[in-house]
């Protein structure tokens, strides 16, 4: 593994030179989607590594233990046994790359991880989730909090207002507080694109949530209008392509949001692969933000080897 | 499928790789092949015919499967072929506008229905057209033919097309001429290349069942471009037009040299296209277009990957990262392969460095996309492109520097530039001598955008209504000016080189001694360089009239060298500055109305009446001129696609124009208005019987606000002349008025670089009646001295 992203300083100058072309994006995304995907024992593979990125995902206001519980244990076994027998991969560890939860149910998360003995990640949504419209103190809190409670990742919410006026310093200085607020625990930055105007603004918030230390950039919480879109998360992996070939630092990339179906993450799946090659397609480089995409790629999945349509009582449920 | 189905789902999960791609069956294609027994026979009269005793010319697939085999049309084919054209032209030309526009929209729709058969058919011959693309020209052009007879009144169609094509070429470029053609009401006989021919079968086929008439649309395949010079031997043809690559093309010019049918040239395979990536530019977009266009197995152009300083670590950076694991691209042969390896061992020998996917394998015929920085235009590889997924790579410091770089090539075929400043994208855009330039795009074309491929890359326009224009002809014109004839031998290289006769000093009275004329070089009255003279005979013939310069190659050297300075300038100014210069010539020529009918009385023997009228219909035609200059100003045609397009009419640069004989002073304020009006720049040769009038012009042109140089008139043997502008690389056109034999040199020679040729076969009771002013007459003239360019802008 290798390591984490220090930051570097903030580079206006960089910043300011960022150009995006909007249509040769639009362009690039439909050219993407409208590739063959793999078939076969690939879409096989390619939907299990799909499913050992997923961040398995509840955020609602009626999260219990018990819900939060039944999601810790379906990531531990995110796809039936004998259907991964069938493949040959039921002692491969495949499991989910994390899950993750609103601050409050972290130690559920942690307490149902450590009773089923495993050591999945326990991801935390903080900084005021959604908005990130609550003062920066009481937001370095709840990083610390959920810090303290076990979550070894936190995904944190950029403050739209200073990116959108352009006050990247202000922003690379919060963002800088919470990576320090983080400590060991690794931190996503939700850059909420929805909400952003331009392609163009994206990438250099982009750029600004690398340069601050960020270990992922993540689309968006999933609660905007807007959510994971294709041409936006070219402009963020072309942001984390060039801070590459710039530092050498390799930052991850999560899209979040809207993503339901087994054939939406082949593309997502795709998408990585053309851009960034190889080596970003593994949870420590990517990362899918979704709850019900594992149902229906564990039904493909089902149905790769049974070659029938699952109902989806057959399988499971989270 | 060995050494792909053993590999586990836990190898496929570590190492992502795709797998194998999707072989499409092609099911449907082949049922169609098979029901024709996989040998396709010829498309003549509405239907296949399979004359025996042919030879057959066979058809592989990628992996050197069998696909079909056609046959190889004989003489007897191309008669039978030729004389169901005429019907068809007769049946196709009887029906009403809106029926032919019915016909091709009804085409459109079975395409849909089909468009299964065709789109596996083209990818089986490697000849890859998307059927949505087929459909849109079918679309595009049967509106056209539904409103030929209210949006170009005044012309009809020419009778019957050949539209011939090389091997490599795609069937898209094919039916971008075949289908005009037809809408216009021409019929067509079609001369595909190998691979396009059995998707054009196909494709005539299907026109057939949506109701075009027997005849109208035939299609002749062959083993070579001999069958194409031999369709158009045919009496029957009235015009033919080509596509492909430029060598196929420049033999089929010399083989039909003196046929007396006009042949016009589209080579859009193989020529050098400058890929231009501004520091203002979408890195990251620009980057991924250049490995899309670049590194296709399919190119029908080369790229030249050209990049400001500024940003050249990073292009090359984002290049290396992206090209890491791309495959190997196939060569179509081992011996390309060769090729390859030699060109990039010279180009590391001059310190080229390679950007490449992964090592080249040993042998094979393929190769890894390789990109190869440090490369000058001096180059041997940007030269001579290889063949192969091979990219030059050059470095450029200033805006200026990248349209010098993009534009120094004989080339002039398309540009992508790279850009999100507006300002230098238009700038560019205007600078770049192409007929396409894509703005942060590439390869995207439509039928709506006239294109005319510039200096070595085309001698027509295609697309838009400016392209219709090459298979119509104004109604009024009685009889093509370019009348059927058989080549005749001749030593090309002995064409005009028959010594003038010697002046030598006689001891005639001095007070009758003929005047001595100068010719008009770079604004200047001069003699010619050889200081030699020719002798013009006075009317009824007898007595020497005058002398005259006895011009030659040095002498249109000068005329070009000072026109290259001046047109440039003059294309530049505004339109209706052109206007005022042209008004102001005609108000030149009324002020020397006397001197000009008094040179047109003693060099013709006119009436002095007859004279003077035809100074004043030269007035007029100069002021009509200068009234068209602001109106044919091209515009922003619509596009399917989001974005906004510019189609620019720009002039063709050095126009050589012989004179004719009749009307001197009204033919030649015709041509040279024409020519002048639009921005470019004449050396005109007089006619050789008339040449006095021309002459006296010059102290018209003197006294002109017209740049010294823009207009040059040179006299002397007109054979002599008309291989001095031939042989002349910077002259882009020539209009010619003399001998068949002249015509027949001009079609033989003009081929490299290719001029575009406006051939008239001068008669000896006069031609063509230059009083005429029909509105189509003047439009037709006008528009030969124009060429078009198509400048992409696609947005969000």
């Amino acid at each position: 593994m290798s390591a984490r992203n220090p930051g570097t300083k903030l580079d206006l100058e960089r910043i300011s030179k960022v150009r995006v072309n909007t249509q040769a994006v639009l362009k690039r995304a439909q050219h993407i989607q409208g590739q063959k995907m793999p078939k076969n024992q690939w879409q096989a593979a390619w939907l299990l590594k799909a499913v050992a990125c997923i961040d398995l995902t509840t955020l609602a206001g009626d999260d219990t233990p018990s819900n939060v519980h039944r999601l810790c244990l379906k990531a531990i076994q995110p796809v039936r046994c004998d259907l991964l027998r069938a493949v040959d991969m039921h002692d491969k560890g495949v499991t989910t790359a994390a899950v993750c939860v609103y601050p409050s149910r972290v130690a559920d998360a942690v307490k149902s991880l450590k009773a089923a003995n495993s050591s999945l990640p326990v991801a935390s949504v903080a900084t005021g989730f959604p908005a990130g419209q609550t003062p920066l103190e009481t937001r370095l809190q709840e990083v610390r909090l959920a810090v303290a409670d076990g979550a070894t990742e936190i995904d944190i919410v950029i403050n739209r207002t200073l990116a959108l006026s352009g006050q990247w310093e202000a922003m690379y200085d919060e963002i800088r507080q919470f990576r320090q607020a983080c400590g060991d625990s690794h931190m996503k930055t939700i850059l909420a694109i929805g909400e952003l105007g331009t392609f163009t603004n994206v990438y250099k918030a982009s750029l600004v949530a690398m340069m601050a230390g960020s270990d992922f950039i993540k689309t968006s919480t999933g609660k905007e209008s807007v959510n994971a879109t294709y041409p936006v998360a070219i402009v963020m992996v072309r942001a984390i392509r060039d801070y590459f070939l710039c530092t050498g630092h390799k930052v991850g990339f999560k899209p979040a949001g809207g993503i339901r179906t087994a054939q939406e993450s082949l593309v997502w799946l795709a998408l990585i692969k053309e851009e960034l090659g190889n080596d970003w397609l593994c949870p420590v480089l990517f990362r899918l933000g979704a709850s019900s995409l594992l149902a229906d790629i564990e039904r493909q999945i089902y149905h790769h080897v049974t070659g029938q349509y699952a109902a989806y009582h057959e399988l499971p449920m989270a | 499928m060995a050494g792909s189905t053993d590999k586990t789902v836990h190898d496929i999960f570590q190492s992502m790789e795709y797998g194998p791609a999707a072989t499409s069956s092609a099911v449907t294609a082949q049922a169609w092949l098979d029901h024709h027994s996989r040998s396709l026979g010829l498309f003549i009269d509405g239907k296949f015919v399979r004359p025996a005793d042919r030879q057959s010319r066979s058809l592989a697939d990628s992996k050197g499967g069998n696909v079909c085999s056609t046959v190889c049309a004989a003489q007897d084919d191309v008669s039978q072929c030729a004389s169901s054209a005429v019907k068809g032209h007769k049946a196709w030309g009887d029906l009403s506008c809106y029926q032919r526009a019915k016909v091709l929209l009804r085409s459109a729709s079975v395409l849909g229905q089909h468009d299964l058969c065709v789109s596996e058919l083209c990818e089986l011959c490697e000849a890859s057209c998307s059927p949505s693309s087929l459909v849109r020209l079918l679309q595009y052009y049967s509106s056209w033919a539904q409103l030929r007879d209210t949006l170009v009144a005044n012309w009809t169609p020419l009778g019957v097309v050949a539209v011939i094509a090389s091997d490599d070429c795609s069937l898209y470029s094919l039916m971008l001429k075949v289908l005009p053609a037809l809408a216009m009401g021409n019929s067509v006989i079609v001369v595909p290349g190998r691979t396009s021919a059995p998707p054009a079968l196909l494709l005539a086929q299907l026109l057939m069942g949506a109701g075009l008439p027997a005849g109208a649309l035939n299609v002749l395949t062959g083993s070579d471009m001999s069958l194409g010079a031999s369709v158009a031997q045919n009496a029957s043809i009235s015009s033919v037009t080509y596509s492909g690559n430029k060598q196929d093309g420049v033999s089929l010019c010399k083989a039909t040299a003196g046929m007396g049918v006009p042949v016009s040239v589209s080579p859009n395979i193989g020529a050098r296209c400058p890929f231009i990536i501004f520091e203002s530019a979408d890195i990251d977009s620009a980057v991924d277009a250049v490995l899309e266009a670049a590194f296709k197995k399919r190119r029908e152009v080369h790229w030249v990957l050209c990049v400001q300083e500024s940003v050249l670590d990073s292009v090359v950076a984002r290049l290396r990262h992206r090209m890491a694991g791309m495959k190997c691209v196939a060569l179509h042969s081992d011996g390309d392969r060769g090729l390859v390896d030699s060109a990039v061992q010279g180009a590391q020998q001059q310190g080229a460095t390679l950007v490449q996917s992964c090592a080249a394998p040993p042998s094979g015929a393929q190769y890894p996309p390789t990109v190869l920085c440090g490369a000058a235009p001096s180059s041997p590889f940007v030269v001579n492109p290889p063949p192969g997924p091979l990219l030059p790579l050059m470095t450029f410091r200033s805006n200026t520097e990248a349209v010098a770089l993009g534009n120094h090539s004989p080339h002039g075929q398309a540009a992508s530039i790279w850009t999100e400043d507006l300002t230098l994208a238009l700038e560019a855009a205007k600078s770049l001598s192409v007929g396409s330039v894509w703005v942060n795009s590439h390869s995207v074309s439509d039928p709506c955008l006239p294109v005319s491929g510039h200096k070595d890359s085309g001698t027509c326009t295609d697309g838009g209504q400016e392209g219709l224009y090459q298979f119509l002809r104004p109604s009024s014109s009685s009889c093509p000016p370019l009348p059927r004839s058989s080549p005749v031998f001749m030593d090309y290289s002995k064409f005009g080189t028959a010594a003038s006769p010697a002046i030598i000093p006689d001891d005639s009275d001095p007070a009758s001694a003929p005047k001595v004329y100068l010719q008009f070089v770079g604004g200047k009255p001069c003699k010619s360089v050889s200081g030699c003279s020719v002798a013009v005979q006075s009317p009824g013939g007898g007595s020497v009239l005058a002398y005259c310069p006895d011009g030659g190659r040095k002498d249109v050297r000068n005329a070009v060298e000072a026109a290259v300075k001046v047109q440039p300038g003059w294309m530049k100014k505004s339109p209706s500055a052109r206007a005022q210069s042209l008004y102001a010539l005609a108000k030149g020529l009324e002020a020397k109305r006397r001197d000009l009918a008094a040179s047109i009385n003693a060099q013709t023997g006119l009436s002095m009446d007859e004279a003077d009228e035809e100074v004043e219909l030269s007035i007029a035609r100069l002021s009509d001129w200068a009234a068209y200059c602001d109106k044919v100003q091209g515009g922003t045609p619509p596009l399917p696609q989001c974005g906004s397009a510019l189609s620019l009419p720009e002039a063709l640069g050095v126009v050589g124009i012989v004179l004719p004989d009749n009307t001197p002073l009204l033919s030649m304020v015709t041509l040279l208005g024409a020519a002048v009006g639009n921005g470019n720049a004449v050396v005109m040769v007089p006619g050789q019987k008339y040449p006095l009038p021309a002459l006296a012009f010059i102290q018209v042109l003197q006294s002109s606000d017209l740049p010294a140089g823009l207009v040059n008139i040179i006299t002397g043997s007109r054979d002599q002349l008309t291989v001095a502008l031939a042989t002349h690389s910077v002259i882009k056109a020539i209009w010619y008025w003399g001998s068949a034999e002249g015509c027949q040199y001009l079609q033989y020679s003009c081929t490299s670089p290719l001029k575009t040729l406006r051939l008239s076969c001068q008669k000896e009771d006069g031609g063509k009646d230059w009083a005429q002013s029909h509105p189509a007459l003047l439009e037709e003239t006008w528009r030969s001295g124009v060429q078009w360019k198509s400048v992409w802008i696609p947005t969000a």
